[in-house]
């Protein structure tokens, strides 16, 4: 696993230059039920597919930013800092997408 | 201020984080301004000419160093470090600025900078070694891969990133000569990789007093 | 006449006249500068390099390049090296591998002779297996025949510098024949910065010693004078996402390139017949480079083979005054001016004839070709034909590796009977050989596209350079010479007996992949893991092709379907010390670490960072802290500086109770949790002033709690609140014991008594005139000061405080003590599980106040369960010191485990924590520790052994 990444500070590194901070959850608001609870801490995705997700540029910068990459390439689409990120496509995560 | 204790104090004599490594290596130290520096290797001469004609190595971890987070009002020139006088303004994020200056120099800046926003003192924090010489991209091409070609890196060239597979900073500061800075805990194994690598190449350690100047014209057309 | 030397000719590598000395098994021999250890061998009459893996057959010279396994050696000690890829030089010691007594008489020849039976493919699941009480004696057996050469079992100090070179370019091509070369010129041209890597020890590919070396040379040249940087000797490993490690030597250059282009070529392959394997039949560029890079004589050829080739083959032979008997080619009808060219030069050409069987007995003497029908059976009779060398120019395969790292796939391509590598990926370019373009103008051409898309793609070069590239696309399609090559037949034979290999490395033949099928073994990656053909030293550049073809004809299937195995790093044999790079370990070491190497301290690795754990004794440094004064260095902790108007906020959403009800000057202690109620880490936040606070973590979580605060701060980001790690840039040691305040006196103007700093305040004073921040707390139960400073002036500080009395101790002594108070170490005495109810800190949740922390949901739940294990003490009132991590059983039933324990000298006892069943954590219950086969009886207590009310601490 060598692919770069573009830090929106820095620019393009090395993946070794990042902390992967997993993919992009939603957090429950207002007080879940237990088993809404569990699944927010446990439960993911992990698409084989395009996924959105956040890394930290840990050897550099220290900002988190979020990025948009296919887990089966590793081709990364884009990296953004989390306020010019494009709107998550809300069709793939409720339309039932396969499991 | 309550963050006074994160500075020098001037009731005694700072150290680097790399000067038990230096000594080790031959360095001949004397006190100034407060802080241990390394004047020289007990050959001026010689680390001169290493600096023009191969390469050499400097202890510069003196340098102040401030971390400035501010409100973002000013825009981010991402990878470009401003001139000051002293020292160098680097943008590492659109609100956060690294200040490197010397000691003298920081004194002067510090009242305006505290001005702008937060003031950290990062100095006992980051370590800093001057890289000086025709072979200094040889040098970091041993322990860093950041792409510092001259397209890529020109003079104020800023990069922060990975340096000896540890958190860091690479700044140009003039033609052939680069400033590293890195965790000061790292401080013994930081002189021990570059020493390695500088030592491969055909240069050496030298004393700050060695160091071609920033603001002075290169010695070589 | 074989061996001895040809006539000069200009493409020789060899400087006549400059004679080198080396030994090969003690005798010895005599080269040339420029010749390989192979090369020097063979002019001397050598033909037999090494024995084979499983049969211990003979081999020889067979591709002349370094990339089968025919003639790897032992140099100067060291195994494995190719002697036909490497340069002579005078000295050496050469010494055969996988031969004994001897490389001429080998007594493990007895498996080729009568072994067969024991040895079929998957030998290792059939035989060798009863008796099983036979085992050990199976396996000595088995490990000294396995392995094709010896490490020295000694070796002094790390003997091979090896190191990293990183370099970024535009351009890497990989690679450096005539498209390579081209590709790069071209690329250069444009502007961009251009790399080139090749095997060799000069670029210019097959050019070398096709006759084309003058035209390879200049085209190097030019390239030079573009600025493009040539690495010889330099194979390129594989295509890491675009990272392209290239190991030259003593280096790895590690090229991370915008754009690539694979101008990687093309593998000669060879005809399966029985006796291939025979010293003397080669493939045809092996003979080839012999004459014309080394100008050796190989000895009267006879060329076999299935195209043009065959035919160039011979004329290229001819020319270097090299004895050619006859041409035989498979295709039954070829026409073209090198049929003319060879009548010239009165060679015999037969044509649709192919090899039925290689004669002789230690090296090739005959060899017998005719034609066969389409499952290669010999039809009518063969004709012998008298030769020292049979070159072999079988269809030529793409070496695709790279290609297909990078995602390309395989496709069969029909007219040139090999796989293709097609789809490349839009970041890397094929050129030539590889791609399809083998006669050199094409190769020329293919490379110059490569090149100047590469370049153009960059955003290098003009509009006319677009158009020029968009032509010579087009020219390229179009004058696409026409290939013409026979389907050679997966194995060629008369119906006679003998081993037709179709793996030289593995000594796999055509049956043992046809056995392999029958026994159901019959898809392509199957076949390969149950026969192993392709996964011997030279990876399958010279077998896949023939067992896909074997594979196909058995099971009946076409080759596009057979497929081929999945391409992997590194390409060549790479030695794991030119991976290895510089023996440095990334270790932090705290500002005072000068002094505990001083003081003949025993330094260990704690997390990341070296360590003092003891300075010689352990008793002694753990009473001075109970008696008098210690000193200890926990410049390790995890220090955040947080600040802003919404600190405070920010605090009280991370930790479970209220951070923003610290009044400035004064300390709390504080649990992290996570979204599942889990602790994380614990710590100290002194509130410095209204907006700015002091967060310390434990040393080995640091790092994880610097990303746990950013990344709820990026979440959050309407909270104006900022975070500096000074973790580094502050040393911290803690001076303990109940001497302490004395020894604090007397290096302050400041009031330290009781009053002027009580327990858990944090104010700021000079002590040994360097500004402090002093934290009461007490980790280690007696009174005592944490003194936080600037790391550069921390040595001075330590110096002060010891010359005044404190006695250093270190982390083993600290542990103790620690332990005595209950004191937890977060993932020593909690693990994933352990909740703040669980570890009795249920002081340090907040339930009543209002912010929604992290962790409360979770909590909230666990409030009303209890947990499934809880912390308790425990004192063996035997003296036994269980082993960490011992289980606690009830009958042969596990109800917990001990998570720390040691000896405490001041309470003459034994002591631990352990995680039990809730209904055991009662004061005076009995546990039962099993450790290493004993029982240690246990009694719990809940409160710390200790000063257990904290009066010590308060004093």
């Amino acid at each position: 696993m060598s692919f770069v990444l573009d830090c929106p500070n820095c620019g393009s590194r090395e993946v070794t230059d990042f902390g992967f901070g997993g993919e992009v959850t939603t957090r429950p608001t207002g007080r879940p039920e237990f088993k809404e609870l569990n699944r927010y801490v446990y439960f993911r995705d992990n698409k084989a597919g395009v996924q959105r997700e956040w890394w930290v540029h840990r050897a550099g910068c220290g900002e988190w930013f979020l990025a948009e990459r296919d887990t089966r390439t590793n081709e990364v689409i884009w990296t953004a800092r989390p306020a010019d990120a494009p709107p998550a496509r809300a069709a793939a995560a409720s339309e039932g997408a396969p499991r | 201020m309550s963050l006074g204790f994160l500075s020098i104090s001037a009731g005694a004599t700072a150290r680097s984080p790399l000067l038990d490594a230096a000594l080790g290596g031959g360095a001949r130290s004397e006190v100034r301004d407060g802080w241990e520096v390394v004047s020289s290797f007990g050959d001026p001469t010689a680390e001169r000419s290493a600096c023009i004609e191969s390469v050499g190595f400097a202890d510069l971890s003196h340098l102040t160093k401030l971390e400035l987070q501010h409100d973002g009002a000013r825009p981010f020139a991402a990878g470009e470090a401003l001139r000051l006088p002293g020292g160098w303004r680097c943008p590492v994020r659109p609100r956060l600025d690294l200040l490197l200056a010397e000691p003298s120099a920081a004194a002067a800046l510090r009242p305006g900078l505290e001005a702008e926003g937060r003031v950290c003192d990062l100095t006992g924090s980051l370590g800093a070694l001057a890289i000086a010489g025709p072979l200094a991209r040889e040098v970091f091409a041993r322990f860093c891969a950041l792409d510092l070609r001259e397209g890529s890196m020109p003079v104020r060239g800023f990069r922060p990133g990975s340096v000896a597979r540890t958190p860091g900073y690479v700044l140009h500061e003039r033609p052939e000569r680069f400033l590293v800075l890195f965790g000061a805990a790292y401080g013994q194994y930081f002189w021990e990789v570059v020493a390695d690598a500088v030592e491969r190449l055909g240069g050496r350690p030298v004393g700050t007093d060695s160091l071609p100047a920033i603001d002075e014209e290169p010695a070589r057309a | 006449m074989s061996g001895g030397r040809l006539a000069e000719n200009g493409g020789q590598r060899i400087r006549r006249g400059e004679e080198l000395r080396f030994t090969f098994d003690g005798d010895s021999r005599v080269g040339l500068a420029g010749d390989t250890i192979a090369s020097a061998l063979y002019a001397g009459g050598q033909r037999t390099f090494s024995r084979s893996f499983k049969y211990h057959r003979r081999r020889g010279e067979l591709c002349g390049c370094g990339q089968c396994a025919n003639s790897l050696v032992t140099v100067d000690g060291a195994p494995g090296v190719r002697a036909c890829g490497e340069p002579l030089r005078d000295g050496m010691q050469v010494e055969h591998q996988n031969a004994w007594p001897s490389l001429e008489l080998d007594v493990m020849r007895a498996t080729d002779l009568v072994g067969g039976p024991f040895t079929p493919p998957g030998f290792y699941y059939k035989t060798f297996i009863r008796p099983r009480r036979l085992w050990p004696l199976y396996e000595k057996v088995l490990r000294s025949a396995a392995g094709l050469g010896k490490l020295r079992r000694r070796q002094p100090e790390r003997e091979w510098r090896t190191e990293y070179r990183r370099r970024h370019c535009d351009v890497l091509v990989v690679g450096g024949g005539i498209a390579g070369l081209s590709a790069a010129l071209r690329a250069a041209q444009l502007g961009a910065d251009v790399v080139l890597c090749d095997e060799d020890v000069e670029p210019g590919g097959s050019l070398l010693f096709e006759g084309g070396h003058e035209r390879a040379r200049d085209l190097a040249a030019r390239c030079r004078e573009a600025g493009v940087e040539i690495l010889t000797r330099a194979p390129g490993l594989g295509y890491f996402d675009g990272l392209v490690p290239v190991w030259q030597g003593d280096v790895l250059h590690q090229v991370r390139a915008a754009r690539h282009v694979a101008a990687t070529g093309t593998l000669a392959q060879p005809l399966v017949f029985p006796e291939n394997d025979l010293p003397g039949v080669m493939l045809a560029p092996g003979a080839l480079r012999l004459a014309a890079l080394y100008g050796v004589d190989p000895g009267r050829c006879a060329i076999a083979g299935v195209d043009d080739r065959a035919l160039e083959t011979a004329l290229s032979l001819h020319r270097l005054g090299v004895q050619v008997a006859v041409v035989a080619d498979l295709r039954p009808d070829a026409d073209s001016e090198l049929t003319a060219a060879l009548e010239t030069a009165g060679i015999e050409l037969m044509r649709g004839v192919t090899p039925v069987r290689a004669g002789g007995s230690k090296q090739l003497a005959e060899v017998q070709v005719g034609p066969v029908d389409p499952s290669g059976r010999l039809r009518g009779s063969a004709r012998r034909i008298a030769c020292d060398v049979l070159a072999v120019a079988g269809p030529q395969a793409p070496a695709s590796s790279l290609l297909l790292q990078s995602g390309a796939r395989a496709r069969f391509d029909d007219t040139l009977q090999s796989f293709l590598p097609q789809e490349a990926p839009p970041l890397i370019h094929p050129a030539g050989a590889v791609a399809g373009h083998a006669d050199a103008e094409s190769a020329m051409l293919s490379g110059a596209v490569a090149g100047a898309e590469a370049a153009l793609a960059l955003g290098f070069g003009e509009r006319e350079d677009r158009d020029r590239l968009a032509s010579e696309r087009a020219k390229l399609e179009a004058e696409a010479p026409t290939v013409r090559r026979a389907a050679p037949p997966a194995k060629s034979h008369d119906g006679g007996r003998g081993k037709a290999f179709v793996d030289l490395d593995e000594d796999i033949t055509a049956k043992d992949v046809a056995y392999a099928a029958a026994e159901g073994y019959d898809s392509l990656e199957l076949s390969k893991r149950y026969t192993t053909v392709t996964m011997g030293p030279s990876q399958g550049r010279f077998s896949q092709l023939a067992s896909a073809r074997v594979l196909g004809e058995v099971t009946g299937r076409p080759l596009g379907e057979i497929g081929v195995t999945t391409a992997r790093p590194p390409w060549t044999t790479v030695p794991m010390g030119a991976l290895a790079g510089r023996p440095f370990e990334a270790a932090k070491r705290s500002s005072i670490h000068a002094r505990h190497r001083d003081l003949g301290a025993t330094v260990r690795w704690a997390g990341d960072w070296r360590r003092a754990y003891d300075y010689g004794d352990v008793e002694g440094e753990t009473m001075a802290v109970h008696e008098g004064a210690g000193l200890i260095d926990v410049s390790t902790l995890g220090k955040l500086i947080v600040r802003g108007p919404d600190a405070g906020e920010l605090l009280d959403r991370l930790y479970p109770n209220r951070m923003s009800t610290l009044k400035p000057g004064r300390i709390r202690y504080g649990v992290l949790t996570s979204e599942s109620g889990r602790i994380s880490d614990d710590g100290t936040v002194c509130r410095l002033d209204d907006d700015t606070f002091y967060v310390t973590t434990t040393s080995s979580g640091a790092t994880a709690v610097e990303r746990w605060f950013t990344w709820w701060m990026a979440s959050w980001p309407e909270l104006d609140v900022t975070l500096t790690d000074v973790t580094q840039g502050v040393a911290a040691m803690n001076l303990a014991g109940p001497g302490s305040r004395d020894i604090l006196a007397k290096l302050t103007d400041a009031d330290v008594s009781n009053e002027g700093i009580a327990y858990l305040d944090g104010p700021q004073l000079a002590i040994a005139g360097i500004d402090c921040l002093v934290l009461r707390i007490g980790f280690v139960g007696e009174l005592g000061y944490e003194l936080h400073c600037a790391a550069p002036q921390a040595r001075g500080l330590w110096d002060a405080v010891a010359d005044s009395g404190a006695r250093p101790f270190g982390l083993e002594p600290q542990r103790i003590l620690r332990l005595q108070k209950m004191h937890i170490l977060v993932g020593q005495d909690t693990d994933s599980e352990t909740t703040p109810y669980g570890a009795n800190l249920d002081f340090a949740v907040k339930l009543d106040k209002e912010q929604d922390f992290i962790g409360r949901w979770a909590l909230e739940h666990y409030e009303e369960r209890p947990p499934a294990q809880k912390l308790v003490g425990f004192t063996c009132p035997g003296g036994e010191v269980p082993t960490e991590g011992a289980a606690i059983v009830e009958g042969d039933r596990v109800v917990g485990q001990v998570t720390s324990s040691r000896r405490a000298p001041k309470l003459e006892s034994s002591i631990g924590l352990a995680l039990v069943e809730p209904r055991l954590a009662e004061d005076g219950a009995s546990i039962s520790i099993s450790d290493d086969g004993r029982r240690i009886a246990a009694a719990v207590q809940t409160r710390p052994f200790y000063d257990p009310d904290g009066e010590l601490l308060r004093s």
